[in-house]
């Protein structure tokens, strides 16, 4: 079990030293969602919020409503990158000594995963708080049910990001993968527009995203005053979505390395 | 000991036909191989490209499963127990590829620690001596995008030590470093083994460098051992005649035929072949007493006379002309 974290905390400083090394991976982290989240909501201010079919949006609130949005999303988006990112780790050859070691294989994910969050959570979390200060009027929270909800939103992104890092690690086709995960994860996943004014089609696909369930959440207990007995449904739904990350990473990890074992590549497809 | 028999692996790739179908093609990449490994011996394992050192390796590394045959690890069989083996062995592999490079020499083997579980105040002492010994310690906090391509290498070596393993493989360690760097590698590769009582196995194209490091070698060809033994053994095997280099003052070619009638009397199977000075003469019998005698006799005053070791490299090129005939 020692050696389990010891694994998870060598990746993870690897992680930071090898890929925030620079400061302009931050432009990408910060300033990006910034500008998206800042044109997203002048583009909402000629129109009447009121006739959304969410009850407590408005005028005054829809601010925060965009800005929980690209928050959440930022922590995700940043584990896309972060999971293409390792997949380099193939061609670098870097992964084989990976393989060639007896560390455990779900804790360098785990590692990897987990710093990518935390790093890129700090500035945007940061700026977040700051907005909602400056806006507490239009808050309208409960903060036990806020705390709980925020760090299940911090786990399935760590789930997410796991899961990721080894879909990355097989697929012969990163690029692929990196296209059809980043931009559509912003349109589907509500974080511009709500969910709920989907076509049935588009919410389909929006179920897709743990993103989708975790912003829904985090907006409920910011903005509506949602308690834990309302958000049940949550709460139920998230743990589904980590069984199914975590177990999913589990066994994909198996396949991977018996696949490289025989054919002495790790891409599967 | 590491102790392998009948070690085989064939890949299985796909080829595409057109857009829409392919077939698979197999490819026996290592036939029946069969090899030894003890502590405190360089083993060399010498082919061209393709010939199937690195599939070897890699089966011996525990990376690539072997289609049939059996890995014995000091006993245990390390093709159902991968990780019990993976503690003990670890790989230096040549080329400046395998790093972050954007880690320092320190972090890297920090890295590298963390997934083989080192005790934290081990691996500090550890990666100490380590840098220490490959001459990087001053440098041990530099990003080692900043290294030199010698430096790399070295870098590649105390990583490859990190686990303080018995057992050591390099694929081709020495590829594209220049002389200077070879023989520094060739050094430490020699102290690993006799004075830290590693067993090394090491891949090589080069001749030279097999013929100057291992104590046994195996000859590897279209992914079959041709043949194995101590670097005298292969020579003996491949050459049981002798040879003498052979010159004498104002040497013409009156001498030279003076001479290959004497050695027609002596062996009739004798030959004779001119070297940039004097000649090279081959024989099945003894040869210095009888090109002294030949001097002698007919006066001549000897500027070179010594009997020349066949050399591994015209071992193996008589060998690969013969496997293919
Ligand atoms: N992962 C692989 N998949 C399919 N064929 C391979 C793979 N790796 C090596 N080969 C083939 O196996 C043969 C032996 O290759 P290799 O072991 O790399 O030789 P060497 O290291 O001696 O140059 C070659 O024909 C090579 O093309
Ligand atoms: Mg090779």
């Amino acid at each position: 079990m020692i050696t389990f974290f010891k694994v998870v905390w060598g990746e993870a400083i690897k992680q930071h030293r090898n890929y925030f090394h620079s400061k302009t991976i931050y432009i990408s982290l910060f300033v990006w969602p910034l500008l998206s989240f800042v044109t997203a909501y002048y583009g909402y201010l000629p129109f009447e919020i009121e006739t959304a079919k969410i009850g407590y949006l408005n005028g005054e609130n829809i601010l925060i409503y965009l800005l929980l949005g690209y928050m959440c999303m930022s922590f995700f988006r940043s584990l896309v990158q972060s999971a293409w990112n390792f997949s380099f780790e193939r061609q670098s050859g870097t992964l084989e000594y990976i393989y060639l070691s007896p560390g455990n294989r779900f804790a360098v994910l785990l590692g990897n995963a987990l710093s990518s969050v935390l790093e890129s959570m700090i500035v945007m979390l940061v700026f977040g708080i700051f907005l909602m200060f400056l806006h507490k009027e239009v808050l309208r929270m409960q903060l036990g049910t806020c705390m709980v909800v925020f760090c299940l939103m911090m786990l399935m992104a760590v789930g997410w990001g796991v899961f990721l890092n080894a879909c990355f690690l097989f697929s012969r086709d990163t690029d692929f993968l990196f296209t059809i995960l980043e931009e559509p994860m912003e349109i589907f996943a509500g974080v511009k527009v709500p969910v709920i004014l989907f076509p049935g089609w588009a919410k389909i696909i929006s179920l897709i995203f743990p993103l989708t369930y975790a912003l829904e959440a985090v907006r409920e207990t910011v903005l509506n005053e949602a308690s834990f007995y309302e958000l049940k449904g949550f709460f139920f739904i998230s743990m589904m979505i980590l069984v199914l990350l975590f177990g999913g990473t589990l066994i994909t990890i198996q396949i991977v390395e018996k696949h490289m074992r025989k054919t002495g590549n790790a891409s599967l497809f | 000991m590491i102790s392998v028999t009948n070690l085989s692996k064939t890949y299985e790739v796909k080829r595409r036909d057109n857009f829409w179908t392919f077939h698979k093609e197999k490819i026996h990449a290592v036939k029946n191989v069969s090899m030894r490994i003890e502590k405190g011996e360089i083993i060399g394992l010498l082919g061209i490209n393709g010939a199937g050192k690195t599939t070897t390796i890699k089966m011996l590394t525990t990376l690539l499963e072997p289609t049939a045959g059996s890995y014995s690890f000091d006993g245990i069989d390390a093709v159902e127990y991968p990780q019990k083996v993976k503690k003990e062995i670890n790989m230096i592999a040549g080329g400046e590829r395998m790093l972050y490079w954007r880690l320092s020499a320190y972090e890297n083997l920090w890295y590298y620690g963390q997934l083989y579980g080192i005790q934290n105040t081990v691996l500090k002492e550890r990666i100490q001596s380590l840098l220490q010994m490959v001459g990087l310690w001053e440098k041990a906090n530099l990003p080692v995008e900043s290294y030199s391509k010698g430096m790399k290498q070295r870098l590649q070596i105390a990583r490859g030590l990190i686990n303080n393993p018995n057992y050591v493989f390099m694929d081709e360690p020495t590829i594209g470093l220049d002389a200077v760097i070879t023989s520094e590698l060739h050094q430490q590769v020699k102290e690993l083994a006799r004075k830290q009582e590693k067993g090394i196995l090491l891949t090589s194209h080069y001749l030279a460098e097999v013929e100057e490091l291992c104590d046994y070698i195996y000859l590897l060809s279209n992914g079959e051992m041709l043949i194995e033994g101590t670097k005298k053994e292969l020579t003996d095997y491949v050459f049981t005649r002798k040879q003498c280099a052979f010159s004498v003052k104002g040497m013409d070619k009156q001498v030279e035929e003076k001479l290959f009638a004497a050695l027609r009397e002596y062996d009739t199977e004798g030959e004779i072949s001119e070297m940039d000075k004097g000649v090279l003469v081959t024989s099945e019998r003894e040869l210095t007493a009888f090109l002294a005698d030949f001097a002698l006799r007919e006066g001549y005053v000897i500027q070179e006379l010594y009997q020349k070791e066949p050399s591994l490299e015209d071992a193996i090129m008589k060998l690969s002309k013969e496997a293919k005939q």
